[in-house]
Protein backbone atom coordinates (compact mmCIF):
# COMPACT_ATOMS: atom_id res chain seq x y z
CA UNK A 1 0.00 0.00 0.00
CA UNK A 2 2.61 2.53 0.53
CA UNK A 3 3.17 3.00 -3.17
CA UNK A 4 3.15 6.88 -3.12
CA UNK A 5 4.30 8.02 -0.26
CA UNK A 6 7.11 9.98 -2.04
CA UNK A 7 5.49 11.42 -4.40
CA UNK A 8 5.78 15.65 -4.15
CA UNK A 9 2.27 16.56 -4.86
CA UNK A 10 -0.46 14.94 -2.53
CA UNK A 11 -3.23 16.70 -4.50
CA UNK A 12 -5.34 17.37 -1.12
CA UNK A 13 -7.29 19.96 -2.37
CA UNK A 14 -7.06 22.25 0.58
CA UNK A 15 -3.48 22.26 1.31
CA UNK A 16 -2.29 24.87 -0.60
CA UNK A 17 -0.42 27.83 0.61
CA UNK A 18 3.32 27.97 1.97
CA UNK A 19 2.73 25.08 4.23
CA UNK A 20 2.04 22.76 1.55
CA UNK A 21 5.31 23.85 -0.55
CA UNK A 22 7.26 23.35 2.86
CA UNK A 23 6.13 19.98 3.48
CA UNK A 24 6.14 18.94 -0.43
CA UNK A 25 9.03 16.95 -0.25
CA UNK A 26 10.48 14.87 2.60
CA UNK A 27 14.08 16.27 2.51
CA UNK A 28 12.92 20.09 2.33
CA UNK A 29 10.20 19.66 5.31
CA UNK A 30 13.07 17.85 7.54
CA UNK A 31 15.16 20.81 6.35
CA UNK A 32 13.10 23.10 8.08
CA UNK A 33 11.94 20.69 11.11
CA UNK A 34 15.83 20.52 12.16
CA UNK A 35 16.70 23.84 11.91
CA UNK A 36 15.71 25.47 15.46
CA UNK A 37 18.17 22.55 16.95
CA UNK A 38 20.72 23.27 14.28
CA UNK A 39 20.58 26.97 15.17
CA UNK A 40 20.79 26.56 18.66
CA UNK A 41 23.69 24.34 18.12
CA UNK A 42 25.92 26.39 16.19
CA UNK A 43 24.71 29.29 18.01
CA UNK A 44 26.09 27.58 21.37
CA UNK A 45 29.30 25.33 19.97
CA UNK A 46 30.73 27.71 16.95
CA UNK A 47 31.06 31.04 17.89
CA UNK A 48 31.39 30.28 21.90
CA UNK A 49 34.20 27.57 20.66
CA UNK A 50 36.37 30.33 18.11
CA UNK A 51 36.14 32.61 21.36
CA UNK A 52 37.21 29.66 23.95
CA UNK A 53 40.25 29.38 22.12
CA UNK A 54 41.19 33.12 21.44
CA UNK A 55 41.00 34.15 24.91
CA UNK A 56 42.83 30.87 26.07
CA UNK A 57 45.96 32.51 24.71
CA UNK A 58 45.62 35.46 26.37
CA UNK A 59 45.89 36.78 30.18
CA UNK A 60 42.30 38.88 29.17
CA UNK A 61 40.68 39.39 32.51
CA UNK A 62 36.79 41.44 32.21
CA UNK A 63 38.59 44.14 34.62
CA UNK A 64 41.21 45.31 31.98
CA UNK A 65 38.79 47.81 30.60
CA UNK A 66 39.03 46.26 27.75
CA UNK A 67 36.52 44.59 25.67
CA UNK A 68 37.13 40.64 25.02
CA UNK A 69 38.42 40.78 20.87
CA UNK A 70 41.10 43.22 21.87
CA UNK A 71 42.29 40.84 24.12
CA UNK A 72 44.94 39.94 21.60
CA UNK A 73 46.85 43.13 23.51
CA UNK A 74 47.49 40.93 26.18
CA UNK A 75 48.80 37.89 24.22
CA UNK A 76 49.88 35.03 25.84
CA UNK A 77 50.17 31.84 24.18
CA UNK A 78 51.81 28.88 25.51
CA UNK A 79 51.55 30.86 29.24
CA UNK A 80 48.15 30.34 30.60
CA UNK A 81 48.51 26.56 29.26
CA UNK A 82 52.10 26.45 31.31
CA UNK A 83 50.39 27.91 34.16
CA UNK A 84 47.40 25.34 34.23
CA UNK A 85 49.92 22.53 34.13
CA UNK A 86 52.10 23.66 36.88
CA UNK A 87 49.14 25.08 39.11
CA UNK A 88 48.61 22.73 41.80
CA UNK A 89 45.60 24.53 43.27
CA UNK A 90 43.92 22.62 40.03
CA UNK A 91 45.41 19.75 39.89
CA UNK A 92 44.67 19.12 43.44
CA UNK A 93 40.77 20.09 43.00
CA UNK A 94 41.04 17.41 40.01
CA UNK A 95 42.39 15.01 42.56
CA UNK A 96 39.31 16.19 44.97
CA UNK A 97 36.96 15.93 42.06
CA UNK A 98 38.34 12.07 40.91
CA UNK A 99 38.42 11.16 44.73
CA UNK A 100 34.53 11.74 45.35
CA UNK A 101 33.90 9.88 41.63
CA UNK A 102 36.01 6.60 43.14
CA UNK A 103 34.53 6.75 46.32
CA UNK A 104 30.69 7.66 46.06
CA UNK A 105 29.78 5.49 42.52
CA UNK A 106 31.11 2.00 43.38
CA UNK A 107 28.87 3.09 46.68
CA UNK A 108 25.88 4.02 44.64
CA UNK A 109 26.17 0.87 42.08
CA UNK A 110 26.34 -1.17 44.99
CA UNK A 111 23.46 -0.33 47.05
CA UNK A 112 21.71 0.50 43.91
CA UNK A 113 22.63 -2.98 42.66
CA UNK A 114 21.39 -4.43 46.11
CA UNK A 115 18.31 -2.36 46.36
CA UNK A 116 17.47 -3.34 42.54
CA UNK A 117 17.59 -7.45 43.72
CA UNK A 118 15.08 -6.34 46.31
CA UNK A 119 12.57 -5.52 43.83
CA UNK A 120 12.51 -8.39 41.13
CA UNK A 121 9.67 -10.00 42.09
CA UNK A 122 6.33 -9.21 43.32
CA UNK A 123 5.68 -8.13 47.29
CA UNK A 124 2.96 -6.68 48.51
CA UNK A 125 4.06 -2.46 49.23
CA UNK A 126 5.95 -2.42 46.52
CA UNK A 127 4.99 0.64 44.11
CA UNK A 128 5.16 2.97 47.65
CA UNK A 129 8.63 1.53 48.45
CA UNK A 130 9.67 2.21 44.69
CA UNK A 131 8.54 5.33 44.74
CA UNK A 132 9.74 6.77 47.95
CA UNK A 133 12.96 5.61 47.24
CA UNK A 134 13.40 7.59 44.37
CA UNK A 135 12.41 10.65 46.05
CA UNK A 136 16.07 12.09 46.45
CA UNK A 137 16.34 12.37 42.91
CA UNK A 138 13.85 14.48 42.43
CA UNK A 139 15.02 16.82 45.28
CA UNK A 140 16.45 19.93 43.44
CA UNK A 141 20.63 19.46 44.13
CA UNK A 142 20.97 22.77 45.98
CA UNK A 143 18.30 21.85 48.08
CA UNK A 144 19.97 18.28 48.43
CA UNK A 145 23.26 20.69 49.71
CA UNK A 146 20.57 22.72 52.08
CA UNK A 147 19.28 19.59 53.40
CA UNK A 148 22.44 18.13 54.23
CA UNK A 149 23.77 21.34 55.28
CA UNK A 150 20.86 21.42 58.24
CA UNK A 151 21.21 18.09 59.24
CA UNK A 152 25.32 18.21 59.34
CA UNK A 153 24.95 21.42 61.85
CA UNK A 154 27.08 20.62 64.79
CA UNK A 155 24.09 21.15 66.87
CA UNK A 156 22.24 19.36 64.30
CA UNK A 157 20.27 16.11 64.40
CA UNK A 158 23.31 13.80 63.55
CA UNK A 159 25.61 15.00 65.98
CA UNK A 160 22.75 14.37 68.46
CA UNK A 161 22.00 10.74 67.25
CA UNK A 162 25.27 9.68 67.64
CA UNK A 163 26.07 11.25 70.37
CA UNK A 164 28.69 13.42 69.82
CA UNK A 165 29.63 17.19 71.70
CA UNK A 166 28.31 20.51 69.75
CA UNK A 167 32.03 21.05 69.31
CA UNK A 168 32.23 18.29 66.86
CA UNK A 169 32.00 19.81 63.58
CA UNK A 170 31.59 18.34 60.31
CA UNK A 171 31.29 21.12 57.46
CA UNK A 172 33.73 23.34 59.09
CA UNK A 173 36.65 20.07 59.62
CA UNK A 174 39.54 19.85 57.35
CA UNK A 175 38.96 16.07 57.35
CA UNK A 176 35.00 15.00 57.70
CA UNK A 177 33.79 18.27 55.56
CA UNK A 178 34.44 15.78 52.60
CA UNK A 179 32.71 12.99 53.82
CA UNK A 180 29.34 15.16 54.12
CA UNK A 181 29.85 16.27 50.18
CA UNK A 182 29.76 12.58 49.96
CA UNK A 183 27.09 11.82 51.99
CA UNK A 184 25.01 13.78 49.96
CA UNK A 185 25.83 12.79 46.74
CA UNK A 186 25.33 9.54 47.33
CA UNK A 187 21.71 10.04 48.90
CA UNK A 188 20.72 11.82 45.95
CA UNK A 189 22.40 9.54 43.22
CA UNK A 190 21.79 6.25 44.52
CA UNK A 191 18.47 6.24 43.53
CA UNK A 192 19.44 7.06 39.94
CA UNK A 193 21.81 3.69 39.99
CA UNK A 194 18.76 1.99 41.43
CA UNK A 195 16.27 2.79 39.08
CA UNK A 196 18.15 2.24 35.79
CA UNK A 197 19.44 -1.48 37.17
CA UNK A 198 16.46 -2.22 38.10
CA UNK A 199 14.88 -1.77 34.50
CA UNK A 200 18.11 -3.47 33.13
CA UNK A 201 17.48 -6.17 35.53
CA UNK A 202 13.63 -6.49 35.09
CA UNK A 203 14.72 -7.27 30.96
CA UNK A 204 16.67 -10.05 31.80
CA UNK A 205 14.07 -13.38 30.37
CA UNK A 206 12.45 -15.16 33.36
CA UNK A 207 12.54 -18.02 31.81
CA UNK A 208 16.53 -18.65 31.87
CA UNK A 209 16.52 -17.32 35.15
CA UNK A 210 13.83 -20.20 36.21
CA UNK A 211 15.65 -23.02 34.02
CA UNK A 212 18.25 -22.52 35.74
CA UNK A 213 17.14 -22.73 39.19
CA UNK A 214 14.85 -26.01 38.50
CA UNK A 215 18.76 -27.30 37.22
CA UNK A 216 20.06 -26.41 40.32
CA UNK A 217 21.70 -23.27 40.34
CA UNK A 218 21.84 -21.65 43.11
CA UNK A 219 20.95 -17.89 43.47
CA UNK A 220 24.27 -16.26 43.50
CA UNK A 221 25.28 -18.21 40.61
CA UNK A 222 22.28 -17.02 38.63
CA UNK A 223 23.17 -13.50 39.21
CA UNK A 224 26.57 -14.39 38.38
CA UNK A 225 26.09 -16.61 35.23
CA UNK A 226 22.70 -15.36 33.72
CA UNK A 227 21.51 -11.49 35.17
CA UNK A 228 25.06 -9.86 34.96
CA UNK A 229 25.98 -10.52 31.95
CA UNK A 230 22.99 -9.61 30.23
CA UNK A 231 23.41 -6.10 32.08
CA UNK A 232 26.67 -5.18 30.66
CA UNK A 233 25.64 -2.46 28.53
CA UNK A 234 23.11 -1.20 31.16
CA UNK A 235 25.78 -0.95 33.94
CA UNK A 236 28.28 0.50 31.31
CA UNK A 237 25.33 2.97 30.66
CA UNK A 238 24.66 4.00 33.85
CA UNK A 239 28.19 4.13 34.93
CA UNK A 240 29.27 6.34 31.82
CA UNK A 241 26.30 8.57 32.82
CA UNK A 242 27.12 8.82 37.03
CA UNK A 243 30.96 9.68 35.61
CA UNK A 244 30.01 12.41 33.22
CA UNK A 245 27.35 14.08 35.81
CA UNK A 246 30.16 13.04 39.13
CA UNK A 247 32.97 14.95 37.05
CA UNK A 248 30.62 18.12 36.89
CA UNK A 249 29.68 18.14 40.92
CA UNK A 250 28.98 21.86 42.05
CA UNK A 251 25.68 22.54 43.33
CA UNK A 252 25.65 20.44 46.79
CA UNK A 253 29.15 21.93 47.31
CA UNK A 254 28.26 25.52 46.61
CA UNK A 255 25.90 25.45 49.31
CA UNK A 256 27.25 23.10 51.53
CA UNK A 257 30.65 24.46 52.44
CA UNK A 258 31.91 26.91 49.36
CA UNK A 259 34.67 24.99 48.67
CA UNK A 260 36.20 24.92 52.05
CA UNK A 261 37.49 24.61 54.92
CA UNK A 262 40.37 26.46 53.00
CA UNK A 263 39.95 24.36 49.72
CA UNK A 264 39.58 20.92 51.58
CA UNK A 265 36.09 20.00 49.20
CA UNK A 266 37.33 22.12 46.37
CA UNK A 267 36.42 20.43 43.06
CA UNK A 268 37.41 21.12 39.30
CA UNK A 269 33.98 23.03 38.78
CA UNK A 270 34.63 25.08 42.21
CA UNK A 271 37.85 26.06 41.16
CA UNK A 272 37.17 26.93 38.10
CA UNK A 273 34.05 29.23 39.79
CA UNK A 274 36.31 30.50 42.22
CA UNK A 275 38.92 31.75 39.47
CA UNK A 276 36.24 33.31 37.52
CA UNK A 277 34.49 35.06 40.05
CA UNK A 278 36.95 35.78 42.78
CA UNK A 279 39.90 36.04 40.93
CA UNK A 280 38.37 37.34 37.08
CA UNK A 281 41.25 35.63 35.60
CA UNK A 282 39.03 34.79 31.90
CA UNK A 283 41.55 34.07 30.15
CA UNK A 284 42.87 31.43 32.25
CA UNK A 285 39.41 30.05 32.89
CA UNK A 286 38.99 29.59 29.15
CA UNK A 287 42.64 27.39 28.89
CA UNK A 288 41.81 25.49 31.79
CA UNK A 289 38.74 25.34 30.39
CA UNK A 290 39.64 24.24 26.25
CA UNK A 291 42.27 21.31 28.51
CA UNK A 292 39.11 19.96 30.01
CA UNK A 293 37.24 19.87 26.86
CA UNK A 294 40.05 18.22 24.78
CA UNK A 295 40.93 15.48 27.47
CA UNK A 296 37.47 14.30 28.42
CA UNK A 297 36.95 14.08 24.47
CA UNK A 298 39.71 12.14 23.71
CA UNK A 299 38.65 9.84 27.05
CA UNK A 300 35.01 9.75 25.71
CA UNK A 301 36.26 8.93 22.26
CA UNK A 302 38.46 5.74 23.86
CA UNK A 303 35.71 4.55 25.82
CA UNK A 304 33.26 4.90 22.97
CA UNK A 305 35.87 2.33 20.82
CA UNK A 306 36.42 -0.23 24.12
CA UNK A 307 32.74 -0.14 24.55
CA UNK A 308 31.89 -1.02 20.69
CA UNK A 309 33.93 -4.00 20.75
CA UNK A 310 31.26 -5.74 23.50
CA UNK A 311 28.61 -4.08 21.51
CA UNK A 312 29.68 -6.02 18.57
CA UNK A 313 29.51 -9.41 19.26
CA UNK A 314 25.94 -9.44 20.91
CA UNK B 1 13.48 -24.96 48.69
CA UNK B 2 11.87 -21.78 49.44
CA UNK B 3 11.30 -19.73 52.23
CA UNK B 4 9.20 -16.88 51.15
CA UNK B 5 8.53 -16.09 54.97
CA UNK B 6 12.09 -15.65 56.07
CA UNK B 7 12.58 -14.11 52.19
CA UNK B 8 10.13 -11.52 53.29
CA UNK B 9 11.30 -10.75 56.17
CA UNK B 10 14.83 -9.99 54.96
CA UNK B 11 13.38 -7.64 52.40
CA UNK B 12 11.32 -5.62 54.71
CA UNK B 13 14.47 -5.39 57.06
CA UNK B 14 16.40 -3.54 54.09
CA UNK B 15 13.53 -1.89 52.77
CA UNK B 16 13.09 -0.50 56.26
CA UNK B 17 16.93 0.46 56.61
CA UNK B 18 16.55 2.27 53.37
CA UNK B 19 13.58 4.37 53.88
CA UNK B 20 14.93 5.06 57.03
CA UNK B 21 18.01 6.61 55.26
CA UNK B 22 16.00 8.57 53.00
CA UNK B 23 13.33 10.07 54.61
CA UNK B 24 15.61 11.23 57.56
CA UNK B 25 17.18 14.02 55.74
CA UNK B 26 13.94 14.85 54.53
CA UNK B 27 12.13 14.82 57.25
CA UNK B 28 14.38 16.86 59.25
CA UNK B 29 14.32 19.65 56.39
CA UNK B 30 10.55 19.34 56.47
CA UNK B 31 9.52 19.60 60.15
CA UNK B 32 12.01 22.88 60.17
CA UNK B 33 10.10 24.54 57.82
CA UNK B 34 7.31 24.83 60.80
CA UNK B 35 9.58 25.00 63.37
CA UNK B 36 10.01 28.09 65.44
CA UNK B 37 13.33 29.92 66.43
CA UNK B 38 13.86 28.43 69.22
CA UNK B 39 14.14 24.70 68.24
CA UNK B 40 16.32 25.03 65.76
CA UNK B 41 19.17 23.68 66.78
CA UNK B 42 19.54 20.74 69.63
CA UNK B 43 21.36 23.21 72.10
CA UNK B 44 19.44 23.90 74.81
CA UNK B 45 16.18 22.83 74.11
CA UNK B 46 17.23 19.10 72.73
CA UNK B 47 16.43 17.72 69.71
CA UNK B 48 12.79 16.47 68.66
CA UNK B 49 11.60 15.39 65.18
CA UNK B 50 8.64 17.10 65.15
CA UNK B 51 7.53 21.01 66.00
CA UNK B 52 6.63 21.16 69.36
CA UNK B 53 5.04 24.38 68.79
CA UNK B 54 4.72 24.40 65.23
CA UNK B 55 4.37 27.82 63.42
CA UNK B 56 4.46 29.31 59.83
CA UNK B 57 6.55 32.26 60.90
CA UNK B 58 9.24 31.05 58.39
CA UNK B 59 7.06 31.20 55.60
CA UNK B 60 5.61 34.27 57.05
CA UNK B 61 9.20 36.03 56.64
CA UNK B 62 9.78 34.66 53.10
CA UNK B 63 6.55 36.05 51.89
CA UNK B 64 6.02 39.13 53.72
CA UNK B 65 9.81 39.96 54.53
CA UNK B 66 9.28 39.84 58.10
CA UNK B 67 7.42 37.96 60.79
CA UNK B 68 6.36 38.70 64.16
CA UNK B 69 8.70 38.15 66.88
CA UNK B 70 11.51 38.50 64.80
CA UNK B 71 13.71 41.89 64.22
CA UNK B 72 15.45 40.69 61.18
CA UNK B 73 13.66 41.72 58.00
CA UNK B 74 14.29 40.62 54.31
CA UNK B 75 14.89 42.96 51.75
CA UNK B 76 13.54 40.82 49.04
CA UNK B 77 10.20 38.23 49.64
CA UNK B 78 10.25 34.89 47.49
CA UNK B 79 8.00 35.86 44.94
CA UNK B 80 10.50 37.25 42.53
CA UNK B 81 12.56 34.27 42.27
CA UNK B 82 9.59 32.00 42.54
CA UNK B 83 8.36 34.02 39.40
CA UNK B 84 11.66 33.41 38.04
CA UNK B 85 12.32 30.09 38.45
CA UNK B 86 8.48 29.24 36.67
CA UNK B 87 9.22 31.38 33.75
CA UNK B 88 12.32 30.53 32.95
CA UNK B 89 11.91 27.22 33.41
CA UNK B 90 8.76 27.10 31.31
CA UNK B 91 10.10 29.12 28.08
CA UNK B 92 13.28 26.79 28.53
CA UNK B 93 11.11 23.74 28.13
CA UNK B 94 9.34 25.12 25.44
CA UNK B 95 12.50 26.02 23.51
CA UNK B 96 13.83 22.31 23.96
CA UNK B 97 10.63 20.41 23.73
CA UNK B 98 9.86 22.13 20.50
CA UNK B 99 12.80 22.07 18.56
CA UNK B 100 13.51 18.53 20.06
CA UNK B 101 10.14 17.45 18.90
CA UNK B 102 10.78 18.97 15.39
CA UNK B 103 14.42 17.84 14.78
CA UNK B 104 13.79 14.18 15.87
CA UNK B 105 11.23 13.40 13.95
CA UNK B 106 12.53 15.01 10.99
CA UNK B 107 15.66 12.54 11.78
CA UNK B 108 13.35 9.33 12.71
CA UNK B 109 11.35 10.21 9.72
CA UNK B 110 12.98 11.77 6.51
CA UNK B 111 16.20 10.30 7.84
CA UNK B 112 18.03 14.19 7.31
CA UNK B 113 21.04 14.85 9.63
CA UNK B 114 22.64 11.60 10.56
CA UNK B 115 24.87 13.11 13.17
CA UNK B 116 22.31 15.31 14.36
CA UNK B 117 22.35 12.80 17.66
CA UNK B 118 25.61 12.68 18.52
CA UNK B 119 26.29 16.18 17.74
CA UNK B 120 22.96 17.23 20.49
CA UNK B 121 24.41 14.80 22.85
CA UNK B 122 27.84 16.33 23.08
CA UNK B 123 25.75 18.68 24.83
CA UNK B 124 25.88 16.96 28.11
CA UNK B 125 28.89 15.52 28.07
CA UNK B 126 31.34 19.35 29.58
CA UNK B 127 31.26 20.56 32.85
CA UNK B 128 29.09 23.81 32.31
CA UNK B 129 31.91 25.29 34.12
CA UNK B 130 34.91 24.67 31.48
CA UNK B 131 33.01 26.28 28.95
CA UNK B 132 30.91 29.73 30.22
CA UNK B 133 33.70 32.26 29.87
CA UNK B 134 32.51 32.78 26.29
CA UNK B 135 28.47 32.15 26.58
CA UNK B 136 29.11 34.72 29.81
CA UNK B 137 30.63 37.08 27.12
CA UNK B 138 28.53 36.18 24.91
CA UNK B 139 25.33 36.91 26.71
CA UNK B 140 26.63 40.14 28.43
CA UNK B 141 27.38 41.38 24.53
CA UNK B 142 23.70 40.71 23.91
CA UNK B 143 22.17 41.92 27.36
CA UNK B 144 21.07 39.04 28.28
CA UNK B 145 22.52 38.91 31.32
CA UNK B 146 19.79 39.03 34.38
CA UNK B 147 17.20 39.09 31.70
CA UNK B 148 14.46 35.92 32.08
CA UNK B 149 15.03 35.36 28.31
CA UNK B 150 18.74 35.17 28.53
CA UNK B 151 18.37 32.19 31.21
CA UNK B 152 15.63 30.83 29.24
CA UNK B 153 17.33 30.31 26.07
CA UNK B 154 20.85 28.85 27.99
CA UNK B 155 17.99 26.74 29.63
CA UNK B 156 16.61 25.43 26.39
CA UNK B 157 19.53 24.63 24.72
CA UNK B 158 21.32 22.46 27.95
CA UNK B 159 18.11 20.65 28.17
CA UNK B 160 17.66 19.77 24.13
CA UNK B 161 19.64 16.76 24.50
CA UNK B 162 17.03 14.91 26.56
CA UNK B 163 13.99 16.56 25.18
CA UNK B 164 15.54 15.40 20.93
CA UNK B 165 16.49 11.96 22.52
CA UNK B 166 13.08 11.46 24.80
CA UNK B 167 11.08 12.30 21.76
CA UNK B 168 13.27 10.05 19.30
CA UNK B 169 12.33 6.96 21.36
CA UNK B 170 8.29 8.17 20.75
CA UNK B 171 8.96 8.79 17.66
CA UNK B 172 10.34 5.66 16.85
CA UNK B 173 7.35 3.39 18.35
CA UNK B 174 4.93 4.98 16.11
CA UNK B 175 4.16 2.66 13.40
CA UNK B 176 5.07 3.48 10.02
CA UNK B 177 2.12 2.17 8.43
CA UNK B 178 -0.26 4.75 10.38
CA UNK B 179 1.67 7.60 8.78
CA UNK B 180 1.60 5.89 4.77
CA UNK B 181 -2.30 5.55 4.97
CA UNK B 182 -2.28 8.92 5.96
CA UNK B 183 -0.18 9.67 3.43
CA UNK B 184 -2.29 7.81 0.31
CA UNK B 185 -5.15 9.65 2.09
CA UNK B 186 -3.26 13.00 0.39
CA UNK B 187 -1.79 14.50 3.55
CA UNK B 188 1.78 16.57 3.14
CA UNK B 189 4.31 15.41 4.76
CA UNK B 190 3.31 18.48 7.28
CA UNK B 191 -0.12 17.37 8.01
CA UNK B 192 0.98 13.79 8.63
CA UNK B 193 3.06 15.11 11.50
CA UNK B 194 0.70 17.64 12.73
CA UNK B 195 -2.57 16.34 12.14
CA UNK B 196 -1.98 12.54 12.75
CA UNK B 197 1.98 11.60 14.33
CA UNK B 198 1.65 14.06 17.04
CA UNK B 199 -1.95 13.55 18.80
CA UNK B 200 -0.23 9.88 18.70
CA UNK B 201 2.52 11.12 20.80
CA UNK B 202 1.16 13.16 22.90
CA UNK B 203 1.71 11.46 25.89
CA UNK B 204 4.79 11.20 25.28
CA UNK B 205 5.36 14.91 25.01
CA UNK B 206 3.51 15.42 27.92
CA UNK B 207 6.32 13.16 29.95
CA UNK B 208 9.31 14.93 28.07
CA UNK B 209 7.82 18.53 29.18
CA UNK B 210 7.59 17.53 32.46
CA UNK B 211 10.82 15.87 32.78
CA UNK B 212 12.38 18.64 31.20
CA UNK B 213 10.82 21.33 33.70
CA UNK B 214 12.26 19.45 36.20
CA UNK B 215 15.80 19.84 35.16
CA UNK B 216 15.17 23.23 34.22
CA UNK B 217 13.54 23.79 37.91
CA UNK B 218 16.63 22.15 39.30
CA UNK B 219 19.32 24.11 37.78
CA UNK B 220 21.52 26.13 40.35
CA UNK B 221 24.89 26.93 38.27
CA UNK B 222 23.41 28.00 35.01
CA UNK B 223 21.09 30.89 36.91
CA UNK B 224 24.00 31.83 39.48
CA UNK B 225 26.28 32.69 36.46
CA UNK B 226 23.94 34.41 33.96
CA UNK B 227 21.94 35.96 36.31
CA UNK B 228 22.47 39.10 39.21
CA UNK B 229 19.87 40.75 41.00
CA UNK B 230 16.05 40.27 39.28
CA UNK B 231 16.00 37.22 37.58
CA UNK B 232 18.02 35.36 40.28
CA UNK B 233 16.17 31.52 40.30
CA UNK B 234 14.97 29.79 43.65
CA UNK B 235 18.00 27.42 44.56
CA UNK B 236 20.51 30.24 44.02
CA UNK B 237 17.81 33.07 46.11
CA UNK B 238 18.28 29.84 48.93
CA UNK B 239 21.71 29.84 48.37
CA UNK B 240 22.21 33.91 49.27
CA UNK B 241 19.42 34.06 52.08
CA UNK B 242 21.87 33.18 55.03
CA UNK B 243 24.58 36.28 53.82
CA UNK B 244 21.88 38.37 53.59
CA UNK B 245 21.03 38.12 56.68
CA UNK B 246 24.03 37.88 58.27
CA UNK B 247 22.70 34.70 60.46
CA UNK B 248 21.94 31.05 60.28
CA UNK B 249 18.32 30.82 59.58
CA UNK B 250 17.74 27.34 59.58
CA UNK B 251 13.95 28.02 59.65
CA UNK B 252 13.61 30.24 56.55
CA UNK B 253 15.78 28.00 54.35
CA UNK B 254 13.71 24.97 55.25
CA UNK B 255 10.64 26.55 54.49
CA UNK B 256 12.72 27.76 51.49
CA UNK B 257 13.84 24.08 50.35
CA UNK B 258 10.28 22.52 50.71
CA UNK B 259 8.69 25.01 48.16
CA UNK B 260 11.60 24.60 45.70
CA UNK B 261 11.62 20.76 46.27
CA UNK B 262 7.79 20.16 45.68
CA UNK B 263 7.49 20.69 41.98
CA UNK B 264 9.90 18.42 40.84
CA UNK B 265 8.83 15.92 43.48
CA UNK B 266 5.12 15.95 41.88
CA UNK B 267 5.84 15.92 38.47
CA UNK B 268 8.51 13.20 39.23
CA UNK B 269 5.99 11.13 40.38
CA UNK B 270 3.71 11.92 37.47
CA UNK B 271 6.02 10.50 34.90
CA UNK B 272 7.59 7.79 37.18
CA UNK B 273 6.75 5.15 34.52
CA UNK B 274 9.19 7.09 31.48
CA UNK B 275 12.04 7.81 34.41
CA UNK B 276 14.29 5.14 33.05
CA UNK B 277 13.96 6.29 29.21
CA UNK B 278 14.59 10.17 29.67
CA UNK B 279 17.52 9.92 32.27
CA UNK B 280 19.27 7.42 29.78
CA UNK B 281 18.40 8.93 26.60
CA UNK B 282 15.82 6.52 25.31
CA UNK B 283 18.60 4.19 25.67
CA UNK B 284 16.53 1.74 28.31
CA UNK B 285 13.26 1.79 28.51
CA UNK B 286 11.46 0.15 31.43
Amino acid sequence: MPNNNHSNHTGAPEAVGYWSQVGSSPERLGFWMTLPTVLLLLFIVVFPAIMQVYLSITMWSPLDGTPWYLAYQNFDFPGQYWRALLDEELWNALGRTLLIMVVTIPIQFALGMGLATLFVDEFPGKKVFYSILLTPMMIVPAVTGLIFYLCFQSTGPINNHLGLPVSFSWLTDTDRAMITIMVADIWQWTPLMFLILLAGMLSVPNDQILAARLLGASEVQIFRRIVLPRMKSVIIIVLALRTVESFKIFDSISVMTKGGPGVQTETISYYIYRLTFGDFEWGYVAAIGLSILIGLTVLAVQLLKLGAKPDSNK
Amino acid sequence: MKTPLSRHLVRYAFLALAVFLVCYPLVWMTTMAFKPYSEWTTVGSGLSWMPRKPTLQNFEFLFYGRAEGLYVTLDKTIFQPFWASLVTSTVGTLIAVVSGTLASYAVVRFKVGASLPLQVLQLRLFPPLAVMIPVMVMWAFLGAVDTWWGLSLMYGIVTLPFAFWLMKTFFDEVPIEIEEAARVDGCSHWRVFWRITLPIVRPGLATCALFVFILNWSDYLLALLLTQKIWVTLPVYMATLTSAMGGQMYGMKAALGLIAAVPPVIFGLVIQKHLVRGLTFGALKQ
